[in-house]
């Protein structure tokens, strides 16, 4: 889609919206109106910092060292001739970050299809077993091994939590892997598999968005990314124009943001001591 | 001294399985010998007390129970006080059961028989019902907010609800008076701020594992959610408001013991730390 | 190529955008689709997809006990685990007088005995081992490194004394000795002077001691070092404060990517 394309949609869109408005807006929520037009607004932001990173603008992403440990970790695995295992989470396709944990997987693979690593991926869901092999199968196609890859490195152990814990535990275990990356939504198993990992020595990896987990990660793993540092992994190891435009718009979104709230605890404290009628709590709350 | 300084340094690197050990004796010994050391209720545990004392008579509660036997010591301790408290008021509250978890129903299940069967000889379908687990995370919840009767069409038990006599009048979410989530994780709390207790302004409390406590906070202090109990002292705390002390209470000495154990441990570990930092840079030095 | 990459992206592009427009329309067919029906579809994938998670689990331990490749004689237990658990949810009751269905939670089935005496004690020994993991970790991790691990480690004790019953023994003024020593330490790291140190040392031991004997040397006072209370305060305010500033940028980062995936800029979970 070129500029042109994008203001006639856009144009196209604004319009329908100011006529269905206009018109009532039957079965509109009113009152989420507020919500509607910061999504749009967002998704505005982050549309326009792709394009422009697409036509060419430079764009600095600061290092962040967990990624960039990532192929020196596939590489000592492959100096050691042990595998990489990689735990892509243990909830479903319906959670964004499975989705962000396969995503890293297919460059993870890409990298062990290079270095000729054997490659471990139990998998705790049936739907992610299906995505994380079409995602590996199509990496070593791509780095031209497909003879490399074969169905059973990516694995199912079993839906239930603790027992997926247990089946991971004994395949660091009994396979000592030289390189364990986690990279998806955990919960109370992430300090068994992580402390596990410890225990025979392998370099540890760790990215998740589940705030809960992230101490337990930091502590035991070498290198974390922790919440929005893992959402940037793919385009920070894709290197792809457009996503990494994506990321610097999600930061453009933040300095909205900090201005919202910086703004609002002011206009708030203006209408608690009586100098303003305007409750910015009342505009600001969805409900 | 160079004696003392060797040991702190051997202790500093000592195998974990040590620790293993220490850490398991620690926790069994005060729960074959009990300390029965005092519980005082915090902030947010009063909260939540005082919301279910001060609930009108007659109240409709919803329960959602999602945990499972992993978490059961700190989840089950707050359910099955709250049951007691909300039956011990005897200002006839109705409680009304969904679990967000399989693992739930079972122990939802065995919180009723405990509490409302046994302790209180309730009546099933009058003064408590067992709507079950159904699949779909948040998608259930949204189900009950929107219309419950789609999503429920038969109890735990197979009865349909239509033949409840506590289920009339009771077709969504803000047909109750108040929620109250044990939760330990996904789906659970979060979920019934973000598409029930919030969007409804239905009054909301929550028992979670400590973990998710950092989690939830912002809501708690937001007056989302109406106090919280925080984990094992959560429900220890509740069960001392309530005066009827469980598993929560007998859990705090371990957890006590545990807690001063770990401290000594990072303490030793730190004090292992700076001498072989001294020892380095003196070496550095010469 | 249609199948494998454009309809694939125009299912995911218009599923969420009908999920993304759901929360703003009240028509009751399209709300009725969205929270209902369309969560209810993956569901259903997933139940289906199960067969297929679970044929794979059968084919590996199976191949593995064929072959007597290492460790075979603990698949025979995966592969007998994955056979009673379907034996006890379909085909063995236990309960006659139950029904099918509910025969999953009632008294006296298989399938509540294999929950009681197989699934909890096993989930509860896993969950168990965090316990110790936590002892471990800990034991090695928290070093006073810098001033970030220092403010980590403190506020790691605080809330492990301070939140169970034997914190509460503590006195506020057990806590300003401990200041006041820590106090003697940094004056003695800054000055390397002992005189200094043990001026330093001595006043705040007799300001202590003056100002706790002048008060009856409550136990909970001051508040500000009594470890209950320190927690508390730790808990409401920094910790809320770290949380949601992590919770905004959580929640951005999933709007980005979902956006992303949405709007068909990021395609790689069909694999390019």
């Amino acid at each position: 889609m070129n500029d042109r394309e994008f203001l006639i949609g856009s144009g196209v869109f604004a319009a329908s919206f100011i006529i269905y408005l206009s018109i009532g807006a039957p079965h509109f929520i009113t009152g989420r109106l507020v919500m509607f037009f910061s999504i749009v607004l967002f998704s505005g932001i982050l549309i326009y910092s792709t394009r422009k990173a697409q036509r060419g603008e430079d764009i600095f992403l600061r290092t962040i060292p967990g990624l960039k440990a990532v192929e020196e970790a596939v590489g000592r695995s492959t100096e050691m001739g042990k595998p990489v295992l990689f735990v892509p989470g243990i909830s479903d396709m319906d959670q964004v970050e499975t989705v962000a944990g396969v995503i890293v997987l297919g460059h993870v693979s890409k990298m062990t299809a290079r270095y000729e690593t054997p490659l471990n991926v139990p998998v705790s869901r049936a739907i992610v077993m299906k995505a994380a092999r079409e995602a590996c199968k199509e990496s070593y196609l791509v780095e031209g091994r497909p003879d490399m890859f074969h169905e059973d490195m990516v694995h199912y152990v079993t839906d239930e939590q603790f027992a997926y814990a247990a089946g991971v535990n004994g395949i660091m275990v009994r396979e000592k892997p030289a390189a364990c990356v986690y990279m998806g939504k955990f919960y109370a198993e992430s300090l068994i598999l992580a402390e596990t990992g410890n225990s025979i020595g392998a370099i540890q990896i760790a990215g998740t968005a589940s705030q809960s987990q992230i101490p337990f990660f930091v502590t035991a793993c070498d290198y974390t990314l922790i919440g929005e540092e893992f959402f940037a992994a793919s385009a920070y190891l894709s290197d792809k124009p457009e996503l990494v435009g994506a990321v610097k718009g999600q930061d453009m979104i933040k300095v909205i943001i900090l201005i919202l709230i910086f703004s609002g605890v002011i206009l708030r404290m203006l209408f608690d001591l009586g100098y303003l009628n305007m409750n910015i709590l009342e505009l600001l709350t969805v409900r | 001294m160079n004696y003392l300084v060797e040991l702190i340094l051997k202790l500093a690197k000592v195998d974990r399985r040590w620790i293993f050990l220490i850490i398991g004796f620690v926790v069994l010994i005060p729960l074959i010998y009990p300390l029965a050391l005092p519980i005082r209720p915090g902030k947010d545990s009063k909260e939540v007390y005082d919301f279910v004392e001060g609930l009108a008579d007659s109240s409709k509660v919803l329960l959602s129970c999602e945990y499972g036997p992993s978490t059961k010591p700190e989840i089950h301790p707050m359910v099955t006080s709250l049951l007691h408290h909300l039956f011990s008021l005897d200002r006839g509250h109705k409680v009304y059961v969904v679990c967000l978890w399989p693992d739930g129903q079972f122990m939802a299940e065995e919180a009723l028989e405990e509490v409302a069967e046994k302790r209180f000889g309730l009546t099933y379908g009058e003064d408590y019902v067992m709507l079950g687990f159904r699949p779909g995370n948040e998608a259930v919840v949204k189900g009950i907010v929107s219309d419950l009767r789609k999503l429920y069409t038969i109890d735990a038990k197979g009865t349909k609800i239509e033949d409840i006599p506590m289920m009339e009048g009771i077709n969504r979410f803000e047909d109750f008076d108040f929620l109250f989530s044990g939760s330990a994780g996904y789906p659970g709390t979060t979920e019934w701020v973000q598409f029930a207790a919030d969007p409804t302004s239905v009054p909301m409390s929550t028992g979670t594992t400590s973990i998710q406590v950092n989690e939830m906070m912002p809501y708690v202090l937001g007056g989302q959610i109406k106090g919280i109990l925080a984990g094992m002292p959560g429900a220890a705390e509740y069960e001392e408001l309530i005066g009827v002390k469980g598993i929560g209470t007998s859990g705090m000495d371990a957890q006590s013991v545990a807690h001063f154990v770990i401290v000594l441990f990072i303490f030793l570990g730190n004090l292992g730390y700076f001498i072989e930092r001294k020892r380095s840079k003196k070496h550095q030095g010469s | 190529m249609l199948w494998k990459r454009q309809i694939p992206i125009l299912i995911v592009s218009l599923i969420g955008f009908a999920t993304l427009l759901g929360w703003f329309f009240d028509q009751p067919t399209f709300k009725s689709f969205v929270d209902d029906d369309a969560t209810q579809w993956f569901d259903i994938l997933a139940a289906f997809a199960i067969f297929l998670g679970g044929l794979n689990l059968l084919k590996l331990q199976t191949q593995k006990v064929l072959m007597k490749q290492k460790g075979w004689q603990y698949s025979l237990f995966a592969i007998g685990g994955l056979l009673f658990a379907i034996v006890a949810g379909f085909f063995v009751k236990g309960n006659p007088e139950v029904a099918w269905g509910a025969h999953v939670t009632s008294k006296g089935t298989l399938f509540k005995w294999m929950f009681n005496y197989m699934v909890s004690p096993m989930q509860a020994t896993m969950f168990a081992l965090l316990a110790f993991y936590v002892a471990s970790a800990s034991y090695r991790a928290f070093r006073i490194r810098n001033f970030e691990a220092t403010l980590l480690l403190s506020s790691g004790i605080i809330i492990m004394i301070g939140r169970v019953p034997l914190g509460s023994y503590i006195s506020s003024w057990f806590i300003l000795y401990l200041i006041v020593l820590v106090g003697g330490i940094v004056v003695n790291t800054i000055f390397k002077n002992k005189q200094y140190t043990a001026v330093a040392v001595l006043a705040g031991i007799i300001l202590v001691t003056v100002t706790g004997s002048s008060m009856g040397w409550p136990v909970d006072k001051p508040a500000v070092f009594y470890l209950p209370y320190l927690q508390e305060w730790i808990y409401r305010y920094p910790n809320s404060a770290g949380s949601r500033s992590i919770m905004i940028g959580i929640g951005l980062g999933i709007f980005g990517t979902s956006i992303r995936y949405i709007l068909g800029i990021e395609r790689s979970y069909i694999g390019e």
